[in-house]
């Protein structure tokens, strides 16, 4: 019994982290169809701000915490600025192709100006100790990751649904062109969309950091692999559908590792990737994909 | 009766950017032969066998316009399953010792090996096939992202037959430069040949409107699912030919990094024709051998460069941004090799 | 207020329009006639600057060269365009709310939206359902209430009774009338000839685009059966 309920809090965890990606990806993609791969090196921004904040200034783990947020935004805001603006209007390969160069420049830039090895940010293990809830051993970390990302998803749940600009953010996802037609600016609502996107790659930086400890070049392309999955078999640009796959992801990898023997441990990415492809086959657009619009002229 | 009673006037015109391409290439190993040092043969072998991957890809991905991730995994299959197939008994016997299926226990003529390896990799392209052609945009994307994952992973998970991370030796040289010469010109002949053909030409259609196409009686699946095995046998002849020349392979250059690179050269020089495809592969590989130069530190006029680890993942980053930030369609983008020599002349 | 010279419209690499002069002045209802593809639309999307254009366009003294949608809406320039283009899956409210979000007086907004809902009861009885499950003439409604949320100078209509009933087509050309009454410049295109006439101050017909003739409502009426025949529009 401890060992199903630990089970369940681990897919849960895991699927939160998942959520939180795959939300910052969807974002993005229902505003401007762009498939952002660059959201790991995001993620990869905000663990090596943690190094250089505890080196330079404090090791206060919430100054810490507040300030690898706020790069995450900052980071997002600047690629879309600079990288991603020329390609706005392309189709969705080209943005693809485009999101892949910005993450291969960023991943060598961190190389080339941090180091090609691993370096340990260690002030956020306090989030991690055991406890003992009615007698089953869980980490906290996991208890604060599920509550944040529960408390993540209703606050953009309440800012799409009751703010102007929220509203504004759906009706893009519906018809940018229309949403420009009514004096929105383009700009503003893609910054918006974009900073949302690396706040919540903000959040998710600081767990997997609290977990890992150390960041180093290629730290957020496993992350953003799994986001990119979640947001697939969600349905791409269905926001309530990358909350679904990310959950749905973390059940199915906690899933492979407690099924599979201990022999197969390596092949438990081949497994869950052939599930992904295999719900792909059942649902090429994913389970929950938006409805297209049909620009039907009546 | 005349040749022009069989093909069409565009293949024929392909005929002609087949020969021109395929000049270019046999100039550049011609100088490489006669003029160059050993590091630059395998320089110049590394690019070619780049090209043929990069063919590959532009079969499927650039008549069918739907981005590939997965070619290095079928790089790889081709280039295992001759491997297997052609090392001596005598090394498997010490490399393979827990391998299962007998694999160790024979050994095989490279040629008759390599036709294996061709053949199950077409087999395996085209099972996978069946799926993935019937899915587009980014489904497909995904699925062939997947593919990959999988395919790598299995490599790194059966040590007993794929050895994993560590290295698989012991296959024999049987390939040197002037082998992979000939090969890449015949490749440059089939893919151009694929691209004027009447499969190729509905393809194509069927890339830029899915939906005209299939109302004019094209079968969209059928069309994607020949150029995806024709362009996995590209790619298991470029993992052989990759194999038979170093003499050992590992699981490590069929991964992303590698992915990025050809699709970084495809795109470049331009997905739609094959001209792109040898522009963009020449482009980069002898441009990153500059940047690689310039990683090391070396000495230049005088002044003592610091090392630059990672410079040419940035460069080959800044290509993929500023193409598509500039010209999506890549440097050629619909013109083929001697449409462009027509247009000098009028 | 609104003045096009020698505007061409293009699509891609395709002229749409090859030269078109039209003037609007202010609390005028000028209407665009013309067949499928004489280019009323691409007019009306060069103005709103969804569609490339060149020549000049000018409103109220401001060239609109180089501005771009946003800016041509803030300047008061509001399009209710072709096929509607509601927010579908967003509600009636939130339609009409995203149409004022260039307006910053809260209640000013509030009671516009109470207005177009006495206007239109329908709207009020969906106010929160999604918009994609009106009809399309309450759709049609919509748009127009939406478009003008915003407090626009000019009003582009692009085709305001294509697909609809006769019976709601009624409703909304007099929507239009009682639009004018209020003294709205209106920019109208339509195919439906005649009931367009009637609220028309000035007309302009085009055919595959290019300007076949223009004039004040009795002009066009008289070349009205001409016309019919060389445009091949049903003038009943």
């Amino acid at each position: 019994m401890d060992y199903a309920i630990q089970q369940v809090l681990n897919a849960l965890s895991f699927g939160a982290e998942y959520a939180l990606l795959a939300l910052g990806l969807a974002i993005v993609f229902s505003i401007m169809g762009l498939v952002n791969f660059a959201h790991g090196e995001i993620i990869a921004a905000g663990g090596y701000s943690m190094f250089a904040i505890t080196s330079l200034l404090t090791g206060n783990p919430f100054v810490v915490i507040v300030g690898a947020l706020l790069v995450a935004v900052l980071a997002s805001v600047l690629l879309e600025r600079v990288a991603f603006r020329p390609v706005r209007y392309a189709d969705a390969s080209t943005g693809l192709l485009t999101a892949f160069g910005v993450s291969m420049i960023l991943q060598n830039l961190f190389l080339l100006l941090v180091s090609p090895r691993p370096i340990a940010i260690t002030n956020l293990y306090f989030l991690n100790w055991p406890i003992e809830v009615a007698g089953v051993q869980i980490s906290t970390l996991q208890v604060f990751e599920t509550v944040t990302t529960a408390i993540a998803i209703c606050l953009l749940v309440v800012f799409l649904k009751k703010s102007s600009f929220g509203i504004a953010m759906r009706a893009a996802s519906l018809d940018f062109e229309m949403v420009r037609l009514m004096g929105i600016r383009a700009n503003r609502v893609v910054a918006v969309a974009f900073a949302v996107s690396g706040l919540l790659a903000g959040l998710a930086c600081i767990f997997i950091m609290a977990r890992r400890g150390s960041v180093d070049p290629t730290f957020g392309f496993n992350p953003v692999l799994k986001a990119f999955v979640a947001c697939v078999l969600g349905g791409f640009g269905s926001l309530p559908g990358a909350v679904l796959g990310g959950f749905l992801l973390g059940a199915i990898e906690v899933g492979m590792l407690v099924l599979l023997p201990q022999s197969y441990g390596g092949m438990k990415e081949a497994f869950v990737f052939g599930i992904v492809a295999l719900i792909l086959v059942w649902r090429p657009d994913g389970i929950l994909s938006p409805a297209v619009e049909k620009g039907d002229k009546l | 009766m005349s040749l022009s009673a069989y093909i069409s006037r565009d293949q024929r015109s392909g005929l002609v950017g087949s020969l021109l391409l395929s000049c270019l290439l046999i100039a550049v190993g011609l100088l490489v032969v006669y003029f160059g040092q050993r590091y630059q043969l395998r320089i110049v072998y590394a690019a070619y066998v780049n090209l043929l991957v990069v063919l590959g890809l532009q079969v499927f991905m650039g008549n069918a316009n739907i981005t590939n991730l997965s070619h290095s995994a079928f790089m790889g299959i081709g280039a295992y399953v001759a491997a297997i197939c052609v090392t001596p008994v005598k090394i498997k016997a010490i490399s393979l010792p827990q391998a299962p299926w007998g694999l160790n226990a024979f050994a095989l003529d490279p040629w008759v090996s390599a036709f294996i390896a061709i053949a199950i990799t077409a087999l395996l392209a085209w099972l996978v096939g069946l799926i993935i052609t019937r899915l587009s945009g980014i489904g497909a994307t995904i699925v062939s992202l997947a593919l990959l994952v999988i395919v790598h992973s299995i490599f790194l998970h059966r040590t007993d037959i794929f050895k994993g991370k560590q290295a698989f030796f012991g296959i024999p040289q049987v390939f040197d430069i002037n082998s992979i010469l000939i090969i890449s010109v015949c490749a440059i002949f089939v893919a151009r040949a694929f691209r004027e053909s009447h499969w190729g030409i509905q393809l194509r259609a069927s890339a830029d409107d899915e939906v005209g196409a299939r109302s004019m009686g094209v079968n969209v699946y059928r069309v994607r699912l020949i150029a995806w095995v024709l362009g996995s046998v590209f790619l298991a002849v470029a993992g052989i030919s990759y194999a038979y020349f170093l003499g050992t392979i590992s699981a490590r250059p069929f991964y992303f990094t590698h992915v990025f690179l050809t699709v970084a050269m495809l795109i470049l020089g331009g997905m739609r024709t094959v001209t792109g495809a040898v522009l963009g592969t020449l482009l980069i590989s002898f441009g990153l051998e500059g940047v690689r130069y310039l990683e090391t530190g070396p000495e230049l006029l005088g002044i003592k460069l610091p090392e630059l680890l990672g410079l040419s993942g940035i460069m080959l980053g800044v290509v993929i941004v500023v193409t598509m930030a500039f010209r999506s369609s890549g440097i050629t983008g619909n013109t083929e090799i001697e449409q462009l020599f027509n247009r000098w002349r009028r | 207020m609104l003045e096009l010279h020698n505007v061409r419209v293009y699509h891609g690499p395709i002229e749409a329009v090859h030269g078109l002069s039209v003037s609007v002045s202010e609390g005028q209802c000028v209407v665009l006639l013309g067949p499928n593809g004489a280019g009323k639309t691409s007019t009306l999307s060069a103005i709103a600057g969804v569609a490339s254009s060149r020549g000049q366009i000018t409103f109220n003294g401001h060239d609109l060269e180089g501005l771009s949608i946003e800016e041509r809406q803030r300047l008061g320039i509001a399009l209710a365009p072709e096929g509607r283009r509601i927010f579908s899956n967003l509600s009636v409210r939130e339609n009409l709310l995203i149409g004022a979000a260039t307006r910053t007086d809260r209640p000013g907004v509030a009671s516009d939206i109470d207005y177009w809902f006495s206007t239109f009861p329908v709207l009020h009885e969906r106010s929160d359902q999604a918009a994609g499950t009106l009809s399309g003439g309450e759709q049609q409604m919509l748009t127009i209430a939406r478009a003008l949320m915003s407090k626009p100078r000019i009003l582009l209509l692009d085709e305001p009774s294509l697909g609809l009933a006769p019976l709601i087509c009624k409703q909304i050309f007099a929507l239009i009338d009682s639009l004018k009454a209020q003294g709205m410049t209106i920019l109208l295109v339509e195919q439906n000839v005649r009931d367009a006439l009637q609220l028309a101050d000035y007309g302009y017909m085009l055919n595959s685009g290019n300007l076949m003739s223009e004039g004040d409502r009795e002009t066009l009426s008289r070349q009205g059966a001409s016309m019919s025949t060389l445009t091949g529009i049903n003038h009943t």
